[in-house]
């Protein structure tokens, strides 16, 4: 077998380490260089804008939070000054209904004395009248000199009956 | 039908003499000067224009680079990938040396275990160069690893040197053998065609479906080739 012939291994070894170095600093200096910018560009890229997108979802995260908490206290302050108003207007209510009431019942007392001044009035016209009618009728009977005095307590004797 | 080792014969084409030493430049030394030119010119075509997102022949280099740089990262880990331009020439050497050999004609010096015998020694060679630069004097206990008795020591380090002498051994014969056999099948299968005149169809397609198969085997081996000394590179920086 030709494979197995070592004497052209001088030869063999001197072509193959002069090739084989040479390929090497081609590599080194030329093509791989060149194969790996690329590669790191990319991979710099790549991984810069998934930094970028990133930082974009945390800017929105934040902007939404911010969102939401406006929104939360706007509810609250919105809560707060419903409450506030509602109980402004119901006590605002009870108190004029109060002054109402004791205003009605002010009046009301008022009427029921006016009325009961205005009865014993009419009462006193009333015995006058009856003690007048008394002496008028004994008169006619033929029973003179009874005072109104007189007539005026056998009235007041009968009223307290 | 002619001779299916006729094809692996090394010829002089210059012959020239160093100190008394055959130093020829023969037909296999041509085509590792042709395999070198060939990965130069391919590569460069690939790379002439660049851009961020890669064109197809730029993927092609890329995707290489890729596959070198993890497989050396998956090997060696990060330390290692500092050796990447010589593991990567390796892969590109042999798996240019592999391919321009099934061309009609060509030489496949990948074939010959002279040629990738010395490839191995430069990697072996290299290999003890990182071993002893990182370790000093322990790289000695490669060939004693820690925990053996001192008693064993007479039988471990022979061991251990045959383990150690016999990976580039192994790296070249894989190889060798490889390329050998493919070439002699696709030779021997050839003479057929001729031979059986109409018939010979029968062959060629045969052929045709092999030269397939022994494109995809160089490509392989090149890289089991690389696989193999990454595990030794390996080998050589971390400890036994």
């Amino acid at each position: 077998m030709p494979q197995l012939d070592f004497s052209v291994f001088p030869s063999q070894f001197f072509w193959l380490t002069i090739c084989f170095f040479s390929l090497l600093f081609i590599m080194s200096k030329f093509i791989i260089p060149k194969a790996g910018e690329m590669i790191e560009l990319r991979k710099a890229k790549i991984e810069g804008e998934l930094a970028a997108a990133a930082e974009l979802k945390k800017q929105v995260e934040e902007g939404m939070a911010r969102y939401e908490q406006a929104l939360r206290e706007a509810f609250e302050r919105a809560d707060a000054s419903l409450r506030k108003t509602k109980e402004e207007l119901a006590d605002t209510v009870s108190r004029k209904q109060s002054d109402l009431a004791a205003r009605l019942s002010a009046e009301v007392s008022e009427g029921e004395k006016k009325i009961e001044a205005a009865k014993n009035r009419a009462m006193q016209k009333i015995e006058e009248a009856a003690a007048d009618l008394t002496v008028s009728v004994l008169e006619k009977v033929g029973v003179s000199g009874v005072s109104k005095a007189v007539a005026q307590r056998a009235v007041d004797g009968l009223k307290r009956k | 039908m002619s001779n299916p080792m006729e094809q692996f014969e090394i010829k002089p084409i210059i012959p020239l003499e160093l100190g008394g030493v055959d130093i020829s430049f023969t037909n296999s030394a041509l085509f590792m000067v042709i395999a070198v030119m060939a990965c130069t010119l391919v590569f460069s075509l690939c790379l002439r224009k660049r851009t961020l997102v890669p064109n197809a022949a730029q993927s092609l280099v890329e995707g290489m680079y890729e596959f070198v740089h993890n497989l050396l990262r998956e090997n060696v880990g990060n330390e290692g990938l500092k050796y990447f331009p010589f593991i990567f020439t390796v892969f590109s050497f042999v798996a240019f040396g592999n391919v321009l050999g099934l061309f009609p004609y060509a030489f496949t010096f990948t074939s010959h275990l002279t040629a990738v015998g010395c490839l191995s020694i430069i990697a072996l060679l290299f290999n003890i160069g990182i071993g002893m630069k990182k370790k000093k004097i322990g790289w000695l206990r490669t060939f004693l690893p820690k925990g053996i008795p001192l008693a064993l020591a007479p039988l471990i380090v022979p061991i251990e040197m045959i383990s150690f002498l016999s990976k580039p051994f192994s790296l070249t014969v894989r190889l060798v053998a490889n390329m050998t056999v493919g070439h002699i099948m696709l030779k021997i299968i050839a003479g057929f065609i001729v031979g059986l005149g109409v018939l010979g169809a029968v062959p060629l397609l045969f052929d045709s479906a092999i030269i397939c198969f022994e494109i995809f085997i160089s490509l392989l081996q090149a890289f089991i080739y690389t696989v193999l000394s990454c595990i030794y590179l390996g080998d050589a920086i971390h400890e036994h």
